[in-house]
């Protein structure tokens, strides 16, 4: 990471082998690094993000959204709303794209052994946890109950589809599903309301639990308060921020947050660390 | 190390330097304005101007290419820059102000990961400073704890005689090196006394005390009054020797192009815009404090240096006549 001869701004490259379209205009590459040792030496933790290139459109920032569990590749979700996401939707399995990364600190997941979990999430942001969910699945007996909140605006923009169903059916995960009001169709069979208020309606208990949290900052906003209702600390509480950079290194000077860097102090922060923050998130 | 060198013999140095192949940079006439420029030979030396831009870019480009990159098929190939392109430099005439703003950008180009591009560059150039003798309305070094004839930064520091020629004082073990490698174009110092030194007018700055305001008024009314009026130009980051945001964007098509690093400015409305339209810092006010946070507190919890040298450039050069000296005496007085 620190060899002074290394260009730091060199992706490594990584074949698309997989094209899943979670939403209309949502899409989750799956991603093999060319080079064999690169492959085998590229390590990460739940909650690290990368840089992902489209060459000739430029890099955008995105978590890791598979699991360090899952051995051999990478995932990244986004959503085409850009230049470089528009590129990145264009690509096709076999397609050569650019990784750099990891880069970021990641959820201290050791500290979760032995505890309860809850996630709360929404939309987009679900993809920030579900690296986290299937790292502590793949881990299942290391922790206690696990509870996923997650909504989105309706039945269309929740992505993960398959997963949630899998989610569903497993008996060791209780996934609460819920659609903004106007947001379902006749055969949604979840919950209908804003994330905030079901997770108060499910009024999960804050004995032993970690919360993780992420979703757009109104979200973020309204379910903080019925978690510290609920009983959690601010220090059993975790969420991701996700600030717009560029080099991801700690020098390109536009993720900061106050003196804070979300690409090298973050992403990852308890709630006691943001609430120290200023509001520039 | 001092020693002492005539106008005429530093004149030859040059000259010398360049016939050898040496690249020499220093403050010359381009275009319409003074910069940072390689020199064709010693008469170029501009000695009685401050550049328009700072010494930054010789480590630091306005832009420049990180990768290359070309597809073939569904295979892309990427071509590394090659450190060795950037070649052994001298730079002449640099002012103390823009010398002393090159370790402070050092703190954040080789904080954990090391950046080879402005590091590379920065191993293989001796920079050699110029004392001021005056100053203008803008010049404000000695109110952040630096000075004329400062020496930070600079491997050589040259100072005015008087009667011309130059006291030359060696900062460091490339500047040894230099004085011993050109050692027949230097005398011994003798009695002559330098110049009278440029006496800016600003008073020293109480920076702890505008270090401590900042820390606990991110949120604040003077914000507004501030900086309402800034129009998001950028001008002050493009020529203040320690501002270094920067952009990443591919040049060319899906064919072939560069990957290039460009100068990016936190006053750009852009800046920090998020992909989802929501942008942190939405109004210019926000986008002014974070230049004013970013350099007397931010750089300063993080690397125990303050990011600004005094130069002036950015009030010579603003458009609506912000004056960050003003700025920060009006936060002093808070």
């Amino acid at each position: 990471m620190c060899d002074s001869n290394k260009n730091i701004y060199l992706p490594y490259l990584a074949t698309v082998e997989e094209v899943i379209d979670e939403t209309p205009d949502v899409r989750t590459l799956r991603l093999v690094f060319q080079d064999e040792q690169v492959r085998e030496s590229f390590n990460f933790r739940a909650g690290q993000f990368a840089e992902y290139s489209a060459f000739g459109a430029g890099e955008s920032t995105f978590c890791i959204a598979s699991s360090p569990t899952r051995k051999g590749y990478i995932e990244c979700c986004f959503r085409a709303v850009g230049r470089v996401t528009e590129s990145l939707r264009r690509l096709e399995v076999g397609d050569t794209m650019g990784v750099r990364g990891p880069y970021g600190n990641s959820f201290p997941i050791e500290q979760f052994y032995g505890k309860n979990l809850l996630f709360v999430t929404g939309g987009i942001a679900l993809p920030p946890l579900r690296t986290l969910i299937w790292n502590c699945l793949d881990l299942r007996d290391k922790f206690g109950d696990i509870t996923i909140v997650y909504g989105a605006r309706t039945e269309a923009d929740l992505v993960y589809k398959r997963e949630l169903k899998e989610w569903e059916e497993r008996s060791d995960v209780k996934l609460v599903k819920t659609v903004d009001p106007g947001g379902n169709g006749p055969e949604w069979d979840g919950k209908v309301g804003f994330v905030p208020t079901v997770l108060d309606e499910l009024a999960p208990a804050a004995d032993n639990c970690i919360a993780l949290v992420c979703g757009p900052p109104i979200m973020i906003k309204f379910t903080l308060p019925v978690l510290e209702k609920l009983g959690f600390g601010d220090e059993a509480i975790y969420t991701t921020l996700e600030n717009r950079m560029k080099c991801g290194l700690g020098k390109c000077g536009r993720c900061n947050v106050g003196n804070v860097y979300v690409c090298k102090d973050g992403p990852v922060f308890t709630a006691k660390q943001v609430k120290a923050m200023p509001l520039e998130y | 190390m001092q020693k002492q060198i005539t106008e005429a013999n530093l004149r030859l140095l040059i000259d010398s330097l360049l016939l050898k192949g040496q690249r020499v940079v220093g403050p010359r006439q381009s275009g319409t304005m003074v910069l940072y420029e390689p020199l064709a030979s010693a008469s170029d030396l501009v000695t009685d101007e401050l550049p328009r831009r700072s010494i930054k870019e010789a480590f630091f480009p306005v832009c420049e290419d990180l990768l290359e990159y070309r597809k073939e098929g569904q295979q892309i190939e990427l071509k590394d820059i090659d450190p060795a392109r950037f070649p052994e430099t001298v730079l002449f005439g640099v002012r103390p102000c823009d010398a002393a703003a090159v370790p402070v950008l050092d703190a954040v180009f080789s904080w954990d990961y090391k950046d080879q591009f402005f590091l590379a560059r920065r191993a293989k150039t001796t920079i050699i400073g110029l004392a001021c003798t005056t100053a203008d309305d803008a010049c404000f070094c000695t109110a952040v704890g630096l000075s004329p004839n400062d020496p930070k930064g600079s491997d050589l520091l040259l100072t005015p005689l008087v009667g011309g020629g130059f006291l030359v004082e060696s900062q460091s073990e490339k500047g040894l090196s230099f004085l011993e490698a050109w050692k027949d174009r230097f005398s011994e110092p003798d009695d002559t006394k330098p110049l009278p030194l440029a006496q800016p007018a600003a008073t020293p700055f109480d920076l702890k005390k505008i270090k401590a305001w900042l820390d606990d008024h991110f949120e604040d009314p003077a914000w507004d009054s501030i900086a309402t009026r800034c129009v998001g130009c950028g001008a002050c980051a493009f020529v203040c020797p320690a501002c270094h945001c920067f952009d990443i964007v591919d040049e060319g098509s899906e064919k072939a192009g560069k990957r290039r690093k460009f100068w990016d400015a936190c006053g750009f409305s852009k800046f920090t815009n998020h992909a989802s339209g929501h942008n942190p810092r939405d109004l210019q006010p926000k986008r002014y404090r974070n230049r004013i946070m970013h350099k007397f507190k931010y750089y300063d919890d993080k690397f125990g240096q303050t990011l600004c040298t005094g130069c002036g450039r950015c009030i010579r050069v603003c458009p609506v006549g912000i004056d960050i000296a003003g700025v920060l005496e009006e936060i002093e007085k808070k």
